[in-house]
């Protein structure tokens, strides 16, 4: 019994309190993504290269060019949105009404492009920002700073955006594009400038999620492949182009891995996590928040 | 007068023919006589491995091939064909193959990652094609394989957890203070082969000195996150933390280690990402101060005065040279100094002998004369000697006289602490007051 009992210690409180941290820098990713994935049906593989992108941005403009933080990222959301919209021109355009599997495999061409010319134009090395940001004590529980403005971030994003989607004529021009590609057009909608509008949005939030994620991690040509799938299945987990429901998976995913890392081997938190994830496709093929039929 | 004429047209042009038939015959002859040993060289040049040493390995095998290649050894040319194994491991089998199969190479030379090394060295051994290994050091790769044509002057993985074990054991008393059975230590390395021989070799160290293992725990090197793992180093509180990792692993566990507050008395880095000096300062800063590093030694650290005299003009070209093609580098990684010396020991020794002794460059001649190879302590840019394990024995291939060094990073420079024969200074144990981790 006092075996048990000693498990609820301070560090597990940590552990806990780091599950929403990590859940923070996971819903931010996933943000952008649900919005071109989930909502106008259209699939970014490539998204992860997209933030890895927009990370070196801010590490050239920052270190390179001596701009403070404060002017970098507005400047980094641009490109990567400019990146984005690019994107959706020139590789999803084309393929808009062609079989899924195309736009998958022609955006998952995108990816190895760009982790490539990353590799030849930046090198292989690891590049970090420079930014030491305070630690937050609490007693003796210590949280990082940069995963507590992630976490605001996210919280910020995913509700300016809920309100986007459903205040605003363009949100609700996006919402009824995914509902029926064709039948927009004959309602006066141009449904090319909505989804230019949808990619620009989907890549400001992945630059968005590019200037907080440079706080916490070096960048390198390769740094994607360990957010990549694990952003689809929260997407997924989520229900797809449901935001409310996508920022719930990424606390749950996150979770999960903390404490499942806590109590067991890391390894197993991921392995928790994602057998989680089977059973939950069995159960609510719809995503978490999905109403049962 | 005409026929005179003819005559000596006929005179010009048996001479001309003559001479172009003498000349083809010469170009014939120079081209029989013209040997060449073609060596395919793998190592990482893109993925996340080329910034954690590979590409640095490469350069220092570079150096000594390109140095090489200009003039014969024993009458053969040398010619080094590079591929890259994109930190993959599939990827560096296959390149492997290709380089035999299609580039006809007699040999291979290079591999960073163990997790490539293993099956690789499978492979190469069911061509019956010689692999000389400069880097990888998991003892996965040779124990009990028994293999014929593979050999690896590099310490092996086991020896490197050992080692830093026996530093840790033969301070406890004098400079932490304690017992041995009352000094936590924790083992913490990334889960691929490297990572776990290495702590394989902390474990059995770690019984043999009687230290108390209050974790021991492996990880995926790409983890997003490491804040579990150092919330439980935090409620293990280990005194000494080993650690095996490649990069950007080990910046990112020493960030969350910073922002979560972990503090411990020592940490021992075995190579890999550690032997990064470069990178782990631009990631952690100043925090990196005092982190100790287990590899083979720097060329450039090495003790000189016990070293075959032949040897230090060699270091300092290999220094100049690597300075010119990556300029600006504090401190000279011991990875660039690894490759260029086990490179460096082949061209050398074993291939002159294979030549001279055994006829050639075939495998069954490159593996006799591997084999003959007796070099004391102090033979090598690296200070060990180099004698390989024959067949029979569990490490076959492996060499027995190699062994790595403590290093400590302490104010952007690099010191040997350990072992005493080598070391260039005391170690500063434990982290001193008012640096970031420490216990103190």
């Amino acid at each position: 019994m006092q075996a048990f009992l000693d498990i609820f210690d301070i560090y597990l409180l940590e552990a806990v309190i780091n599950g929403i941290l990590l859940g923070g820098v996971l819903a931010l990713l996933a943000l952008g993504l649900n919005l071109i994935f989930g909502v106008i049906d259209v699939t970014w593989i490539c998204y992860a290269e997209l933030v890895m992108i927009g990370m070196y941005g801010m590490y050239f403009m920052v270190q390179y060019y001596g701009l403070s933080y404060f002017v970098a990222a507005p400047l980094t959301i641009l490109l990567v949105a400019v990146l984005g919209a690019a994107l959706h021109y020139l590789v999803i355009a084309p393929l808009l009404t062609a079989p899924p599997i195309n736009q998958l495999l022609a955006t998952g061409g995108v990816l190895f492009v760009l982790q490539s010319f990353a590799t030849v134009a930046f090198g292989i090395d690891f590049r970090n920002l420079g930014i030491r940001l305070p630690v937050l004590a609490f007693g003796d529980m210590n949280f990082s700073y940069a995963r507590l403005l992630s976490f605001l971030a996210a919280l910020i994003g995913m509700v300016a955006v809920y309100l986007f989607m459903t205040r605003t004529f363009t949100g609700t021009a996006i919402r009824a594009i995914s509902q029926d590609r064709q039948i927009m057009a004959l309602m006066g909608v141009d449904t090319r400038r909505i989804y230019l509008i949808t990619s620009a949005l989907g890549g400001a939030l992945a630059g968005l999620a590019a200037c907080l994620l440079v706080l916490q991690y070096d960048v390198h040509p390769f740094v994607g492949l360990s957010f990549g799938p694990i952003t689809f299945l929260i997407c997924v987990l989520g229900g797809l182009g449901n935001f409310i429901g996508g920022f719930i998976a990424a606390f749950v995913f996150a979770e999960i891995i903390s404490l499942g890392g806590l109590f067991s081997d890391l390894e197993w938190g991921y392995v928790l996590a994602f057998a989680f994830f089977i059973v939950m496709m069995f159960i609510r093929p719809a995503g978490l928040l999905a109403r049962r039929r | 007068m005409r026929l005179r004429m003819a005559a000596r047209l006929v005179r010009g042009l048996l001479v001309a023919v003559s001479a172009t038939g003498l000349a083809a015959s010469a170009e014939a002859q120079d081209k029989a006589q013209e040997k060449k040993l073609k060596i395919g060289v793998i190592y990482d040049l893109t993925g996340p491995l080329a910034g954690g040493g590979s590409e640095l390995q490469y350069t220092g095998a570079r150096i000594m091939l390109d140095q090489y290649s200009a003039k014969d050894v024993e009458g053969y040319k040398i010619e080094a064909i590079y591929a890259d194994a994109q930190s993959k491991p599939d990827v560096a089998i296959n390149e492997a193959i290709r380089l035999i199969e299609q580039e006809k190479v007699d040999m291979l030379l290079g591999f960073f990652s163990s997790a490539q090394c293993v099956p690789v060295a499978a492979r190469v051994e069911q061509l019956k094609k010689f692999m000389w290994i400069t880097t990888c050091i998991s003892s996965a790769v040779l124990e009990n394989k028994n293999y014929k044509y593979v050999f690896r002057p590099q310490a092996s993985g086991d020896q490197f957890g050992m080692m830093t074990m026996d530093f840790i054991a033969q301070n406890t008393k004098e400079k932490l203070g304690k017992d041995p059975k009352d000094l936590r230590v924790a083992i913490i390395h990334e889960d691929g082969a490297y990572g776990v021989d290495v702590a394989k070799g902390n474990e059995a160290g770690a019984k043999k000195a009687g230290f108390n293992i209050v974790l021991r725990e492996g990880y995926s090197a790409t983890a997003p996150d490491l804040s579990a793992l150092v919330t439980k180093l935090k409620r293990a509180k280990p005194d000494v933390i080993f650690h095996t990792g490649y990069n950007p692993d080990i910046t990112l566990l020493l960030r969350q280690a910073r922002e979560q507050g972990l503090k411990f008395g020592a940490l021992v880095g075995h190579g890999a990402g550690y032997g990064v000096y470069e990178k782990l300062k631009e990631g952690l800063g100043a925090d990196v101060n005092y982190v100790f590093n287990t590899d083979p030694i720097s060329i450039w650290l090495a003790n000189q005065k016990s070293m075959d005299p032949k040897l230090p003009p060699i270091i300092k070209a290999v220094g100049e040279e690597f300075d010119k093609r990556k300029p600006g580098i504090a401190i000279r990684s011991a990875h660039v100094g690894m490759a260029a010396s086990n490179t460096y020991l082949f061209l050398t020794d074993v291939l002159p002998r294979a030549i001279k002794k055994y006829g050639g460059i075939d495998p069954d001649a490159l593996r006799k004369a591997a084999l003959d190879t007796d070099i004391p302590e102090g033979g090598t840019m690296l200070g060990f000697g180099v004698k390989f394990h024959g067949e029979g024995s569990p490490m076959a291939g492996q060499n027995e006289r190699s062994f790595p060094v403590v290093i400590q990073y302490v104010d952007d420079k690099s010191y040997v602490v350990w072992p005493k024969s080598q070391a260039q200074r005391e170690a500063v144990l434990p982290l001193p007051k008012g640096a970031t981790y420490s216990n103190q």
